[in-house]
C-alpha cells in the first residue's frame, strides 16, 4: 500500500492535539446555588486546582481520535497496486444512440454504459491515456488523452443520451484513427449492441466490447403519416405499431389531434410483427396529429411484458395543409363543369374563352387548366383535363367525329371510376382519338377510348372523347363523382403536400420569403432558436437542432415596416396585381364561386414553406427499427472489427486502487456516531419535553409505572 | 387595599389579613395534657375551674363548699368534692432556618418559611397559646419575645420581617441544641429549614430529645428538586462558599435527583424513629395547601 500524498500524514498530529485537549481542565462558568451539600456528595472527582485532570475514559475522545486518523489517511489517499487489464492508450466509446435510453437496467441502460465504463478506468494503468468518444447522433471526443482520472470521469458522466439512431460506424473510425495515434493502444466499446446493422468498419487494434441491457421487449410506434385524400375532402391517418418483443402483447393506441384525444383502440400485437392501423376521420381543421402507445392499465395482467424504451412510443405528424387550388377552364362556357367543380372544396375558378387564352398570362399558376373544346397549338406544362379535342396534339391524334359507335367496359378498379356508375351512360357524338403511349383507357370505345388518363411528361392528364353536352353524363349522378375522382387525379396530393417527418439530429431547410430576417424557430420543449439567413437575399436557412422528438414550429421573421422620410405621406401599398384577372372575362366565367376573387394567384402557394402569416410546421420522429428493436447483442460482431491480440504486447501497466471511498464512509459513519454521542443528552431533553407537553403519553406512562 | 391594614414594620409579601382569618379557625395538637403557665383552652394537667368534670375526691377541711356533690352526700351521706379540668395555654416554639441556604430559589426559601412561620404562629395566638419562635443563625438560635393573643400577631409578622438571611455557614445541629437547652414549656415544636447541613439528622434528634411535638417543614425550592443546569458548570455554595464542578447532563441530574429522594428518605426516616413528623415542603406548594393539607394530614394542626 502507498499514498498518493504521504505528506497529509501530518494530518496525524490532531491525535495528540485531541488528547491535550482533554487532559486541560475546563473552564466552567460559575452557578451560585443554595448549598452544594448534595452535589458534594455526588460528584466524585473533586480534583485539585490544576490545570491538568487525569485523562479518563471517553467515548468522544475514542471517536474523534478515530475521526483524526482517517482524515489523516482520506488525505494521504492510500492505494494499491494490481497489473493493469487494459492498454496504456485507450479509446473508450460510449454508444449514446435512441436504444441506450431503455430502461431494463437501472435506471437506463446509457447509465449503465457510464457505470460499466468507469469500473473499467480502474483497469487502465496509472499513467495511462483515456480518450472517450460519444456515439450519440454524431461522434463526439468529450475527452482526448486524458490522464486525470476525475476528468476522464466528469468526460463520461456529461454523455447524454441522443434520441437518434446510430450504427457506431462513424464513431469506430473516429476511435480507429485516435488509437492509431499511439502504439498498443486498445478500444473499449460500450454499448448495447442492438440492431442488426455491423459498423462498416476495420480496426487495425485490439477491439473490447463491453455490453449492457437484458431484455429486448419493447413495442414502437414505427409509422405514422397523415396523407389528405385525393379529392382533398378528407385526411387519413396511417399507424403501424410495431412489436419487437418475442411475446404478444396488447397496447392502448392513442390519437390526439392539436393535443385533444380523438380515439384510442387496444392493439393485440404478435411477436415479432407490426400492427397497421388506418384513420379515415380526423377533426377538420387539425394541425398536427400525435399518436402514442401505452399499457392498456397499469394493473392489467396479459397485456405483455413491459416496454423498456419510452423514446418510440410517440410520434407526431403535421397535417397536409389545405391549399387553395386554381382552375382554369378554357372554352364557350360549360355549366356542368362550372357546377361540378363549384362543389370541390378548395377550388377556385377561373374561365377564359378560346380567343383570350392566348394573351393570358400566369398560366404557370394555375394547377390544372381545363379545355372544353378547345386546345390550344402549345400545352402548358401544367395539368390538364380536356374535354373533346379538336385537332391532334400531344393528348392525342384526332382521327375525326364518330356519330356511331361502342362503348366498352369500363375497367372497374381504375381509380378514377371509384363510386361511378356508367351503366347507363348514353353518347351521342364523340372524337376518334388513338390512345397515346403514355395514357390508359378508362372507358374504352369500340373506335378508340372514350376517356383515358396518364402522366403526359409527368403531368397528370386526362382527356374525354368527347363533349359532355353531347352525353347524358352531366344528367347522371356519377357525373359530381367523376368529376371529384378527376381533380383527386389531376389536383390530388403531390410529393410536396407530404409533409414527411424529420429524422432526429437531421436538418432542416427551411424556406423563407425574400427580405426576411430570418426564422424563429420553438422547439419541442418550448425553447425559441432564431435562425439568420446565411446571405443576404436567401431564400432559406438550414435548422439542424432537431435533435428533440416532437413539433418544431418555425416562423418567418418579418422585417420592420420602412420610416418614412419627414413631410412624405404613406401611399397605400399595392396589393400584387393579378396578372390573370385582366385577361379574364367576367362574362365567360359565369360559374366561379362568388367569393372567388381572382386577385390572389400572386402568393407562391408551391411548397410547405413557412409564410410571414402561416408558420411551418414539421415533426422530428424516430422511425427506426434499428433502435427500437432493443435486443441486446453480444458485441461479438463488434469485436470481430478489431485485431485479435494486441499487436505489439507491450509490459502491463499497474493500476491503483484507492480506498478512498472506504475512508469516506467509515468517516461518515464516525461523524455521525460521535455527532449521535454528543447530542444525547439534547435529544433525551428533546424527549422529556415532548413527554411532558404531551398529557397523554405522560398518563399512559404513569399507568404503566403504576401497574409495573 | 388589606396591605393597608398591616402595620409598616411587617413585609406585606410575608402575610395579608385575609389568610389570618382562615388560620383562625385551626389549632396546634398537643398529643398529651399540657403543663402549661396561665389560663388557657387546652387541657391541663391540672384540676382546675373548668366545666368539664374529671374526679371525685374526699372532702377536706377548708375545701370550697360550692364543689361539693350534694347529690352523692344525699345518696350515700359522705362529702365529696367534684374535681374539673384545668385548662390552661401552650408553648409554641417555632424555628425558622434563617441560614444563606434559605435564601435562594424560586419562590424563595425564607420567605416561605417566613410565612409558614407566621401562619403557625397565627394559629397558635388564635388558640390562646404563647408563641416562642427563634431563628437559628450560625450556632445559636435567636429568640424572640414570646408572645399570646391575636392581638399581638403584628410583632409576630414584624419579628419575621425583620429576618435577614445570615452571612457566614450555620450549624443547624449547634443552633437547635442551643433553643432545645433553653426549652421550659413542652409543646408543639416546628422546624422549618431546608436542612442543607452534614448534622441535620442530628439537629432532628436534638429536637425530639426536647420531647415536644416536634414537626419538621423540610423547605426545598423547586430549583433544587429538579435543578435547571446545562453544560459544564462550577456550583459555587451561597452559604459555605465551597465550589463544586459538575457537568450537568441528564444522567448527572437523574444522579441528583436519586441523590435527594434517598436524602430525604433518610431524614424521613430518622424522624420517625424520633417520632418527629417530617413534611417535605416544596415552595411551589400553597401556602394554604400546606396549612390546611398536609399539615391537618400529618395532624400537626387540627381544626
Amino acid at each position: 500500500m502507498g499514498f498518493l500524498v504521504p505528506l497529509a500524514l501530518i494530518g496525524l498530529l490532531a491525535v495528540p492535539i485531541i488528547i491535550t485537549f482533554y487532559m486541560l481542565r475546563l473552564r466552567r462558568p460559575e452557578r451560585a446555588v443554595s448549598s452544594t451539600f448534595l452535589w458534594q456528595q455526588l460528584v466524585r472527582d473533586v480534583e485539585a486546582n490544576a490545570p491538568w485532570q487525569r485523562l479518563r475514559r471517553s467515548l468522544l475522545l475514542l471517536l474523534q481520535l478515530l475521526l483524526a486518523v482517517i482524515f489523516a489517511f482520506l488525505v494521504a489517499r492510500p492505494f494499491a497496486e494490481h497489473p493493469a487489464g487494459l492498454a496504456r492508450d485507450l479509446v473508450l466509446v460510449i454508444d449514446a444512440s435512441a436504444s441506450m435510453s431503455s430502461t431494463d437496467e437501472f435506471p437506463d441502460r446509457l447509465t449503465a454504459a457510464k457505470r460499466v465504463a468507469l469500473e473499467q478506468m480502474a483497469q487502465v494503468p496509472s499513467d495511462g491515456r483515456v480518450s472517450v468518444i460519444a456515439a450519440g447522433d454524431t461522434a463526439r471526443v468529450v475527452a482526448n488523452e486524458a490522464t486525470d482520472r476525475g476528468r476522464i470521469a466528469r468526460a463520461i458522466e456529461s454523455i447524454e443520451a441522443s434520441t437518434s439512431a446510430s450504427d457506431l460506424t462513424d464513431a469506430l473510425k473516429l476511435a480507429g484513427s485516435l488509437a492509431e495515434r499511439a502504439r498498443g493502444a486498445e478500444i473499449l466499446v460500450v454499448t448495447d449492441d442492438a440492431g442488426s446493422t455491423v459498423p462498416n468498419v476495420t480496426l487495425e487494434v485490439p477491439v473490447r466490447v463491453a455490453t449492457v441491457g437484458r431484455e429486448r421487449d419493447n413495442q414502437a410506434i414505427a409509422a405514422l403519416a397523415v396523407r389528405a385524400d385525393p379529392s382533398g375532402l378528407k385526411r387519413t391517418l396511417f399507424v403501424s405499431v410495431a412489436n419487437y418483443s418475442a411475446s404478444a402483447v396488447v397496447r392502448r393506441l392513442q390519437i390526439l389531434a392539436d393535443g385533444s384525444p380523438v380515439t384510442a383502440r387496444d392493439l393485440a400485437l404478435q411477436p415479432l410483427s407490426r400492427a397497421d392501423v388506418v384513420i379515415d376521420e380526423l377533426p377538420a381543421g387539425a394541425a398536427v396529429v400525435e399518436a402514442r402507445i401505452s399499457a392498456p392499465e397499469a394493473s392489467s395482467e396479459g397485456s405483455g411484458p413491459v416496454d423498456y424504451l419510452a423514446v418510440d412510443d410517440a410520434a407526431w405528424a403535421v397535417v397536409p395543409p389545405d391549399r387553395l387550388r386554381r382552375v382554369l377552364l378554357v372554352g364557350p362556357g360549360n355549366v356542368y363543369l362550372q357546377n361540378a367543380f363549384a362543389l370541390l372544396p378548395n377550388v377556385e375558378l377561373y374561365g377564359a374563352t378560346a380567343e383570350q387564352y392566348p394573351a393570358t398570362t400566369g398560366k404557370e399558376l394555375f394547377d390544372l387548366i381545363v379545355f372544353d373544346g378547345f386546345l390550344p397549338t402549345e400545352l402548358p406544362r401544367k395539368p390538364i383535363l380536356a374535354f373533346a379535342p379538336p385537332q391532334t396534339s400531344a393528348l392525342g391524334v384526332v382521327n375525326g367525329t364518330l356519330d356511331t359507335f361502342g362503348m366498352g367496359q369500363p375497367a372497374a378498379d381504375d381509380p378514377l371510376l371509384r363510386g361511378v356508375d356508367l351503366t347507363r351512360l348514353h353518347i351521342a357524338k364523340t372524337q376518334s382519338i388513338d390512345l397515346p403511349p403514355w395514357a390508359r383507357p378508362v372507358i374504352p370505345g369500340s373506335d378508340g377510348p372514350l376517356l383515358y388518363s396518364g402522366l403526359r411528361d409527368g403531368l397528370g392528364t386526362v382527356v374525354f372523347a368527347f363533349d359532355v353536352r353531347q352525353s347524358d353524363l352531366p344528367l347522371q349522378v356519377a357525373w359530381p363523382i367523376l368529376i371529384s375522382n378527376l381533380a383527386g387525379e389531376l389536383l390530388g396530393v403531390g410529393p410536396q403536400q407530404a409533409v414527411d417527418p424529420i429524422p432526429p439530429s437531421s436538418p432542416v431547410e427551411i424556406p423563407m420569403p425574400p427580405n426576411s430576417l430570418g426564422v424563429r424557430v420553438t422547439l419541442p420543449d418550448g425553447t425559441v432558436e432564431q435562425l439568420a439567413p446565411g446571405a443576404t437575399g436567401a431564400s432559406s436557412v438550414t435548422f439542424v437542432t432537431t435533435r428533440q422528438l416532437g413539433i418544431y414550429r418555425a416562423e418567418v421573421i418579418a422585417p420592420p415596416p420602412p420610416s418614412l422620410a419627414p413631410g412624405q405621406t404613406p401611399t397605400p401599398t399595392p396589393l400584387p396585381s393579378p396578372t390573370v384577372s385582366p385577361t379574364v372575362n367576367p362574362s365567360a366565367n359565369p360559374s366561379a364561386s362568388p367569393g372567388a376573387s381572382p386577385a390572389a394567384p400572386g402568393a407562391s402557394p408551391a411548397a410547405p414553406g413557412a409564410t410571414q402569416d402561416e408558420p411551418l410546421l414539421f415533426a422530428v420522429d424516430l422511425f427506426s427499427p434499428e433502435e427500437s428493436n432493443i435486443r441486446p447483442g453480444d458485441g461479438a460482431r463488434i469485436g470481430s472489427l478489431g485485431t485479435d491480440v494486441p499487436a505489439e504486447s507491450e509490459a502491463p501497466g499497474m493500476a491503483r486502487d484507492e480506498f478512498w471511498p472506504l475512508l469516506v464512509t467509515l468517516a461518515l459513519i464516525f461523524l455521525i456516531v460521535e455527532w449521535l454521542v454528543y447530542e444525547r443528552d439534547g435529544a433525551r431533553r428533546i424527549l422529556n419535553g415532548i413527554r411532558r407537553a404531551n398529557p397523554f403519553a405522560a398518563r399512559g406512562a404513569a399507568r404503566r409505572k403504576g401497574s409495573a | 387595599m388589606k396591605r393597608d391594614l398591616l402595620p409598616s414594620a411587617v413585609d406585606p409579601t410575608v402575610f395579608d389579613e385575609y389568610f389570618l382569618r382562615q388560620l383562625e379557625r385551626l389549632m396546634l395538637v398537643t398529643k398529651k395534657a399540657v403543663h402549661g403557665g396561665m389560663k388557657g383552652v387546652r387541657r391541663s394537667v391540672k384540676r382546675g375551674q373548668s366545666v368539664e368534670f374529671t374526679d371525685y375526691r374526699d372532702y377536706s377541711l377548708g375545701d370550697d363548699l360550692r364543689a361539693l356533690d350534694w347529690n352523692l352526700y344525699a345518696r350515700l351521706e359522705k362529702l365529696f368534692i367534684k374535681l374539673f379540668v384545668e385548662e390552661e395555654d401552650v408553648n409554641v416554639h417555632i424555628l425558622l432556618d434563617a441560614s444563606a441556604s434559605m435564601d435562594g430559589g424560586s419562590p424563595d426559601k425564607l420567605l416561605f418559611g417566613k410565612r409558614a412561620a407566621a401562619a403557625l404562629a397565627y394559629v397558635g395566638l388564635a388558640s390562646y397559646d404563647r408563641i416562642s419562635m427563634a431563628v437559628l443563625q450560625g450556632k445559636v438560635a435567636r429568640r424572640f419575645s414570646p408572645v399570646r393573643g391575636t392581638g399581638r400577631v403584628f410583632q409576630v409578622l414584624a419579628d419575621l420581617s425583620g429576618v435577614k438571611p445570615a452571612p457566614g455557614p450555620t450549624d443547624l445541629a449547634s443552633a437547635c441544641r442551643h433553643y432545645a437547652a433553653q426549652i421550659t414549656q413542652r409543646g408543639p415544636l416546628i422546624l422549618i429549614s431546608d436542612l442543607f447541613d452534614d448534622n441535620a439528622e442530628r439537629a432532628i434528634s436534638e429536637l425530639a430529645g426536647t420531647r415536644c411535638n416536634v414537626a419538621v417543614l423540610h423547605t426545598l425550592s423547586a430549583y433544587e428538586l429538579d435543578p435547571p443546569l446545562e453544560g459544564d458548570l462550577r456550583l459555587v455554595d451561597r452559604e459555605t462558599g465551597d465550589a463544586v464542578n459538575v457537568t450537568a447532563d441528564l444522567f448527572t441530574l437523574d444522579a441528583y435527583r436519586a441523590r435527594l429522594a434517598d436524602w430525604q428518605t433518610r431524614l424521613d426516616e430518622v424522624a420517625t424513629k424520633r417520632r418527629v413528623a417530617y413534611l417535605p415542603t416544596p415552595t411551589t406548594m400553597p401556602l394554604a395547601d400546606l396549612v390546611f393539607a398536609e399539615l391537618r394530614r400529618r395532624q400537626v394542626v387540627a381544626a
